[in-house]
C-alpha cells in the first residue's frame, strides 16, 4: 500500500491523536491534524492531502459548513472526504451521501482500523 | 074574454092576496127582513128586523140603513149597493139603543121596482161562542205547555211523577191523582200520589193481581181510556170486586188512561205497559169531559217521553259511570307513570349532575357530538380552556367552536368516528390566552340499538409537558449518546493500541486487563447505539423509506453480516431464501434479521444450528430465525419485546446483550405494518418470527 497523507480535522485534541497513533502504526501514513474547519481548510490548501476525515459535530464551523466550503474552493474540491460522525443512523447516513461526500465512519471507531476502512471507501 | 083593465085588476087583486099569505110568514121569520130603496133608506120591516134595529116600524121608516152601520162599513156598503149586484156578508150592527150585534147579511137587488131585499140573521151569539171555545182551547194548550214544562225542568223521574200528578190534580180539581206502576208479575203499586187532605191516601198501596187482570193490562198497552163517571153504574161494566176494592177509598168516578212505554230497540213496534194515570173524584160522580180525557192522554205520553229519557239518562249514567272508572284508571295509572317519570328525571337529573360535576373537575375536555357535528354535551374544561362555555357551545358545530386553526385536521378523524371507527390523535390547539398546546383526541362513536352511529364521544386531553418531557428526553438521550461517542472513541482506539504492544509489552495480568477495558468498551458502544436507535424510533424521527426489495436478497445480506459471528460461536447459519417482493426499508429490515440471527447465535450451543426461512403468506412474507437453544419460558414469549427483559440478566450480559434489541425490532416491524412474535419448545429451541407486507 502507498504511503498517503491525511488530515484529521476534529476540535477533540484526543481523537486527533488516536486516529495519528491509530493510523501510523496500522499502515505508517502521515497524519496532519487541524482543531477547527477554518484551520483545516487552510491545512488541506497548504499541504493537498489525499484524504481529509472531517469531524460533523464542531463548534463555530460544523463538519457540513467545513465541506461546503472545501467544495467551494477549486483546489481543494477533488480531495475526498470522508465524514466521522456520532450520528451513525440511516436517515443521516444518506444525507451525508447526499451531500457528495466520498464515505461516512461512525463514532466510535478503532483508529487501527481506519487505514483499512478509508482503503475500502476510497477503493485505494 | 075578461078587459085588459079587468085583466090588471085580476093581477093585482092576486098579488095582493098573496102578500096577504106571506105577510104573517115574513112578519114572525127568525131572520130579520128589511126592504130598503135606492137611496138605501129602508121603506119595509118585519118584526125580527125591528127588534135588531131597536126601533118600531113607524120610526124605522124613511130611516136610512148606513146610520146603523159604522163609518167603515158604512161607505163599503153604499158601494156595493151602487153596484146593483147580490152581496152576502157580514155587519156589524148598531141598534138605536147602542147594542152591537155582528150579523150575517144577503142582499138581493131589484126584487121589486126600486126596492132591495136586505135579509139580516143575529150571528152575535154564534161568534161569542166561537171566541169562547177558542179562548178555552188556548188556554188549555197553554196549561198544557205549563204542565209539560214544568215535567221537562226535571230529569229525575220520581219529580216528574210527582209534578204531573200534583199538575192534573190541580187542573182537573179532581180529589185524588195518581200514577200506578205495574210490575212484570202482574201486581202494581202506586208510586206518586196527590190527594185533598180529606180522602185517604194510597200511595205505596201494592194493588192485588185480581183488580187488575192480565186482560185489562193488554187493553191498556194498547191504548184504551177508562172514564167512569160513576163506579156503582153497571153501565160502565166494573166487576163487583173492583166496585168493592175502589169504594174503599171513596172513589165515585174514576178516569185512567195508560203510560205506554216505547223501547227503542224492541224488534216489535208493540209497546208495553208501564203504568196507569188514574184522576179520582171521591166526592160525588163525575161525567168527565173531552178535555180532561186529552189533559191526562196527553200527560201520560209526556211521562212516557220522561221514562225513555229516564231510561236513556240511567243508560248515560251507566255509561258516564263506567267511563269515569276508565278514566280514572287512566288517571290512576298516568299519575303513576307521571310519578314514576318523575323519580326517574330526578334520578337522571341527579345522575347527570353528578356526571356533569364528575366531568367538570376533569382537567381534559369531555364531550358529546350528535351525527350532525353538533355539541350535545361539553364539560366546564371548555370555559376554561377556550374560554367558551357549555351552554354557550351546546348545539354548535365543531367548525364553529375550533375555528379554521384546527378545524381542518379534526374533520377527517370526525368523519372516522361518525363512520363507527374509535379514533385517536394528536393536534395543536390555540387556548383563549393564545397558548398553543399539544393534546390528545380520543373519539368513541356512540351507536344506538340498530347500531346506527348517533354521534361520538370525544376526550381531548393537554399533553403539552408531556411532549415537552419526551423532546427534553429525546434531546438529552441524543445529546449524551453523541456526547459520549467522542471520548469512546479516544478509548477504544487507544486500548487497541495498547494492546497491539507497539508502545511497549505488558505483562499477562495487564494484557488480561486491558482485554477487560477492551470488551466492556465495545459493549457500552453497543449500548449506546441501541439507546440512541430506540428514542429515534420512539420519537418518531425515523422515517421508514419503503421500497421494492427482494426478501431472499435481504436473507442473504444478513446472513452473509452473520456469518464471522456464527463461525465465532461454532454455529451452522443456513439460510433457505425465496424470492419475493416486499414494500419495505431494507436498511431497516436488515437490521431486524442481524438482530434477530445475532441473538440466536449467541445463545445457541456449539455444533448447533440457526436456521433463517422465508414463507410467502396470502399478503406478507414471513421472516423465521429458529435456534436450538434452551428456549424461553412461556410466560415471558411476551415480554421479551420489552426494554431490558431478557430472560436471564447475567447470562445475555455474558452474551455482550444490550437487553434494546427485540425492542428495536419490535419496533422497525410495527412501523412497516408487520407483527412479530416468538415460539419456543424448552430444551429444543426457538423461534422468532415477523411479517413484512409483499408488493401487491
Amino acid at each position: 500500500m502507498l504511503s498517503k497523507r491525511v488530515l484529521i480535522i476534529d476540535d477533540e485534541e484526543t481523537i486527533q491523536t488516536v486516529v495519528q497513533f491509530g493510523i501510523k502504526l496500522a499502515a505508517g501514513w502521515e497524519v496532519l491534524t487541524a482543531s477547527s474547519g477554518l484551520k483545516g481548510i487552510e491545512t488541506a490548501q497548504a499541504e493537498q492531502p489525499d484524504v481529509i476525515l472531517l469531524d460533523v459535530m464542531m463548534p463555530d464551523m460544523d463538519g457540513i459548513a467545513t465541506f461546503k466550503e472545501l467544495q467551494a474552493h477549486p483546489e481543494v474540491q477533488k480531495i475526498p472526504v470522508i465524514l466521522l460522525t456520532a450520528k451513525a443512523q440511516t436517515a443521516e447516513r444518506r444525507q451525508f451521501n447526499d451531500l457528495g461526500v466520498s464515505g461516512v465512519i461512525t463514532k466510535p471507531f478503532n483508529s487501527l482500523d481506519l487505514p483499512e476502512q478509508i482503503s475500502r471507501i476510497l477503493h485505494w | 074574454m075578461p078587459k085588459p083593465s079587468q085583466q090588471l085588476s085580476a093581477k093585482t087583486h092576486q098579488r095582493q092576496n098573496q102578500k096577504r099569505q106571506l105577510q104573517p110568514l115574513l112578519e114572525n121569520l127568525h131572520d130579520a127582513i128589511a126592504l130598503i130603496n135606492n137611496q138605501g133608506n129602508l121603506i119595509d120591516v118585519n118584526k125580527r128586523a125591528c127588534q135588531l134595529f131597536g126601533l118600531s116600524r113607524r120610526a124605522l121608516m124613511k130611516r136610512s140603513f148606513s146610520s146603523f152601520l159604522t163609518a167603515f162599513e158604512r161607505e163599503s156598503f153604499a158601494q156595493s149597493l151602487r153596484s146593483g149586484q147580490s152581496l152576502i156578508g157580514e155587519l156589524c150592527l148598531c141598534s138605536a139603543d147602542r147594542v152591537q150585534r155582528e150579523v150575517e147579511y144577503s142582499l138581493t137587488p131589484n126584487i121589486l121596482l126600486d126596492s132591495h131585499l136586505l135579509l139580516l140573521r143575529d150571528i152575535s151569539q154564534r161568534k161569542a161562542d166561537m171566541a169562547a171555545e177558542l179562548r178555552r182551547q188556548r188556554q188549555r194548550i197553554e196549561l198544557f205547555s205549563e204542565v209539560t214544562l214544568k215535567i221537562r225542568q226535571s230529569l229525575q223521574l220520581k219529580e216528574i211523577l210527582h209534578t204531573t200528578v200534583t199538575e192534573v190534580q190541580r187542573i182537573l180539581q179532581a180529589d185524588r191523582v195518581l200514577i200506578y206502576q205495574v210490575f212484570a208479575n202482574g201486581t202494581g203499586k202506586t208510586i206518586s200520589e196527590a190527594v185533598l187532605p180529606d180522602y185517604p191516601t194510597i200511595l205505596d198501596l201494592e194493588f192485588p193481581e185480581e183488580v187488575f187482570p192480565e186482560t185489562y193490562q193488554q187493553l191498556y198497552a194498547q191504548g184504551r181510556v177508562r172514564a167512569i163517571a160513576d163506579v156503582q153504574d153497571s153501565t160502565f161494566g166494573l166487576a163487583d170486586c173492583l166496585v168493592e176494592f175502589v169504594e174503599q177509598f171513596q172513589i165515585k168516578a174514576k178516569l185512567i188512561v195508560p203510560i205506554v212505554q216505547v223501547h227503542p230497540q224492541a224488534l216489535s213496534d208493540q209497546n208495553q205497559l208501564w203504568g196507569l194515570l188514574i184522576a179520582h173524584q171521591c166526592s160525588s160522580p163525575r161525567h168527565w169531559v173531552e178535555f180532561e180525557l186529552e189533559l191526562m192522554q196527553q200527560l201520560a205520553d209526556q211521562i212516557s217521553i220522561a221514562l225513555a229519557q229516564a231510561q236513556f239518562l240511567e243508560h248515560l249514567e251507566e255509561v258516564v259511570e263506567t267511563r269515569t272508572a276508565e278514566l280514572q284508571e287512566v288517571n290512576r295509572s298516568l299519575q303513576q307513570e307521571i310519578t314514576d317519570r318523575k323519580q326517574i328525571e330526578a334520578a337522571l337529573q341527579q345522575s347527570e349532575e353528578q356526571l356533569r360535576l364528575i366531568t367538570n373537575a376533569m382537567p381534559v375536555l369531555i364531550a358529546y357530538v350528535d351525527d350532525q357535528q353538533r355539541y350535545r354535551f361539553n364539560n366546564k374544561a371548555y370555559d376554561d380552556w377556550l374560554g367558551q362555555s357549555p351552554d354557550a357551545i351546546y348545539g354548535s358545530h365543531l367548525a364553529q367552536v375550533w375555528g379554521v386553526d384546527c378545524y381542518p385536521q379534526m374533520q377527517p378523524q370526525i368523519e372516522a368516528a361518525l363512520s363507527g371507527q374509535v379514533v385517536a390523535y394528536e393536534n395543536e390547539i390555540v387556548l383563549k390566552n393564545g397558548n398553543r398546546r399539544s393534546v390528545d383526541i380520543t373519539y368513541i362513536p356512540h351507536r344506538d340499538d340498530q347500531q346506527l352511529v348517533k354521534g361520538f364521544f370525544a376526550l381531548t386531553s393537554d399533553i403539552s409537558d408531556r411532549k415537552a418531557i419526551e423532546r427534553m428526553k429525546d434531546e438529552f438521550i441524543s445529546v449524551v449518546s453523541h456526547e459520549l461517542r467522542t471520548p469512546l472513541t479516544s478509548l477504544h482506539s487507544a486500548l487497541k493500541i495498547l494492546a497491539t504492544g507497539r508502545l511497549g509489552t505488558l505483562s499477562n495480568e495487564g494484557q488480561q486487563m486491558l482485554a477487560i477495558a477492551d470488551d466492556s468498551t465495545e459493549r457500552l458502544v453497543r449500548l449506546i447505539n441501541s439507546v440512541l436507535d430506540l428514542q429515534r424510533i420512539e420519537s418518531g424521527q425515523v422515517i421508514i423509506d419503503r421500497q421494492i426489495c427482494d426478501a431472499a436478497n435481504l436473507a442473504i445480506q444478513a446472513a452473509e453480516a452473520m456469518q464471522a459471528l456464527a463461525q465465532q460461536h461454532g454455529v451452522s447459519l443456513v439460510t433457505q431464501p425465496q424470492s419475493v417482493s416486499i414494500w419495505a426499508d431494507a436498511d431497516y429490515i436488515l437490521q431486524a434479521l442481524t438482530n434477530l440471527l445475532s441473538n440466536a447465535i449467541k445463545f445457541s450451543p456449539q455444533g448447533k444450528t440457526v436456521w433463517l426461512t422465508l414463507e410467502q403468506g396470502q399478503s406478507e412474507v414471513i421472516f423465521r430465525v429458529r435456534d436450538e437453544g434452551q428456549g424461553i419460558p412461556a410466560d415471558q414469549l411476551e415480554r421479551i419485546f420489552e426494554r431490558f427483559q431478557q430472560v436471564d440478566s447475567s447470562d445475555s450480559r455474558k452474551k455482550g446483550g444490550t437487553g434494546l434489541g427485540l425492542t428495536i425490532c419490535r419496533k422497525i416491524i410495527e412501523q412497516h405494518n408487520g407483527r412479530i412474535w416468538a415460539e419456543s419448545f424448552p430444551k429444543y429451541g426457538s423461534i422468532f418470527s415477523f411479517t413484512v407486507p409483499v408488493l401487491e
